[in-house]
């Protein structure tokens, strides 16, 4: 799996998950926040990444990334390590 | 959105009527409040298989909103320059579990006709009830499996959405509520208690408009499975044929068939629906709830009778007064009979002068909702001077009461009552006056 597919996953959760978004506008140098997502939205958007990719990652981890590629970058890291 | 706020601020000062200046509704038998009244006069049971992937059974009758769509359904009360309203409903509705689908839409029904969305009060000055608990069970049971399996992947939305004060937070971000809120529960009597407290807010002037939801009861199997061996759930007999194994009053009643809905009143003062200058529906004269002190779910006839009598005490009436009952009337043998002789012992000779039916004939036993559906059934009744049917009763448990027939009849009525009896001794009754 390649840092783009995980990408596209996290941003279906996200297109699922926050109200009103245009697809066009979820890029990976924008944060997940100034996409109009809230805290729960946020944690909900990575669990349900993590569920796609059979992963399980300590929500803290998640705590100091900048945007969406970070989280991007952690879960791709994650998946290596640890996915099928 | 525009905020024509017309009411000054009347903080706790006795208020001398509460009146109904809007309705709402999703059930098995219509999608809003003119499908509800034609399946009313129609006499259309909602009643039919639960689950059509699974065979016939006793578990698998009952009156659903399966075909419900939440995102039809918030449009059609909506006119377009609404669309804040519409985004917000959509967006609190998006990934919430049925049931609180179901509290918004019916909500968003009814604030609209009140006119709240034009001609609203002060957000401090409306209050809003859920009626109901346990609303989360069927929401829970779906989840289970995969908990087991996998608990890290439960949504961080569980922890919210469980909760029955979800439903509150939820319409109360929507419609800008900040007065008084809260949930009461009261088992199968949980609609009549939300009213009365809705009533109670407003005559003592703690706020002016209350939105009083009677919420869907979203069962899961195990909730099913229960009501079955404790032998409360009819369809014993007539398992296989839907349409006649909810049969209220008649000599074949064996329990009751669950029944969807969700329903919403929105109750104001009187003083403040003339200022707003909307119309008045109907007005809730008074109500009364009294507990028997029993923890099994047997029903008891002096508690039942007691809190008609107090209710109609409480509406300043006589039992003269009274011309139409909408019976709690669940198609439970023991509930039915007890029911019956509650209703000769308050009303004796004045039986001949009022017609009673039950609404669960039609829609089924919609549980923590029914209060509130069923006070629906009795203002559209009022308005539209008819009686809907009694469904399947072929052979009345009693000549003594004046019961409805198996057709609607055109009958102008003024003032009714609505009965609601809870397990755990829970009894419950409120008054309905047609109009002002």
């Amino acid at each position: 799996m390649d840092k783009n597919e995980i990408f596209n996953i996290v941003k279906r959760s996200i297109m699922e998950i926050v109200p009103d978004i245009d697809e066009k506008d979820i890029c990976p140098e924008i944060s997940m926040k100034d996409l109009g997502a809230n805290s729960v939205d946020r944690m909900d958007i990575i669990i349900q990444s993590m569920k796609e990719l059979e992963i399980k990652v300590p929500m803290v981890e998640f705590g100091n990334l900048k945007n969406i590629q970070g989280v991007v970058d952690l879960l791709y890291e994650k998946k290596l390590t640890f996915g099928k | 959105m525009k905020r024509n706020l017309l009411l000054e601020s009347s903080q706790n000062t006795q208020c001398e009527k509460v009146v109904i200046t809007g309705m709402g509704i999703i059930s098995s038998i219509g999608k809003d409040l003119a499908e509800f009244e034609e399946s009313l006069k129609a006499g259309r049971s909602g009643i039919g298989i639960l689950n059509s992937s699974n065979k016939p059974s006793q578990s698998n009758i009952g009156a659903s909103v399966s075909d419900f769509s939440f995102e039809t359904k918030v449009k059609s009360h909506l006119q377009p320059e609404y669309n804040e309203l519409l985004k917000g409903a959509l967006n609190l509705g998006k990934r919430a579990p049925v049931s609180v689908k179901c509290s918004i839409a019916s909500a968003v029904e009814a604030w609209i006709m009140a006119r709240l969305h034009e001609k609203q009060v002060y957000g401090r000055r409306t209050g809003i009830i859920i009626a109901g608990s346990n609303l989360s069970c069927g929401y829970q049971y779906g989840l289970y499996k995969d908990f087991v399996d996998a608990p890290e992947y439960l949504s961080p939305t569980y922890a919210m959405y469980f909760m029955d004060t979800d439903h509150l937070a939820a319409v109360s971000q929507l419609l800008g509520i900040h007065g008084e809120g809260y949930t009461t529960g009261g088992a199968s009597a949980s609609g009549n208690v939300g009213i009365i407290n809705g009533y109670r807010l407003i005559k003592n002037g703690i706020v002016d408009v209350c939105v009083v939801i009677g919420a869907m009861a979203d069962l899961s199997p195990m909730e099913i499975q229960g009501f079955i061996n404790i032998g409360a759930l009819g369809g014993k007999k007539y398992w296989s044929k839907p349409e006649s194994a909810c049969r209220p009053f008649d000599i074949e009643h064996e329990g009751f068939i669950y029944g969807q809905a969700a329903a919403c009143l929105v109750l104001e003062s009187y003083n403040s629906a003339l200022i707003r200058d909307v119309p008045v529906l109907a007005e809730i004269m008074g109500g009364a709830i009294v507990i028997d002190g029993n923890r099994k779910p047997d029903p008891n006839e002096e508690g039942e009778a007691a809190a008609m009598r107090h209710a109609i005490e409480s509406a300043g009436l006589q039992k003269e007064d009274i011309d139409y009952i909408n019976a709690h009337g669940s198609a439970s043998p023991l509930g039915d009979s007890t029911e019956v002789g509650a209703i000769k012992s308050v009303f004796k000779e004045c039986l001949s002068n009022i017609y009673v039916n039950s609404t669960k004939s039609l829609t089924g036993h919609c549980l923590f909702s029914a209060g509130v559906v069923e006070a629906v059934s009795t203002i559209i009744q009022l308005r539209g001077g008819f009686i809907h049917p009694n469904l399947n009763l072929d052979n009345p448990i009693s000549t003594d009461i004046c019961f409805a027939g198996r057709e609607s009849i055109n009958k102008e009525s003024n003032i009714g009552m609505s009965n609601s009896f809870g397990f755990g001794g829970i009894n419950s009754s409120i008054i309905i006056k047609k109009g002002v």
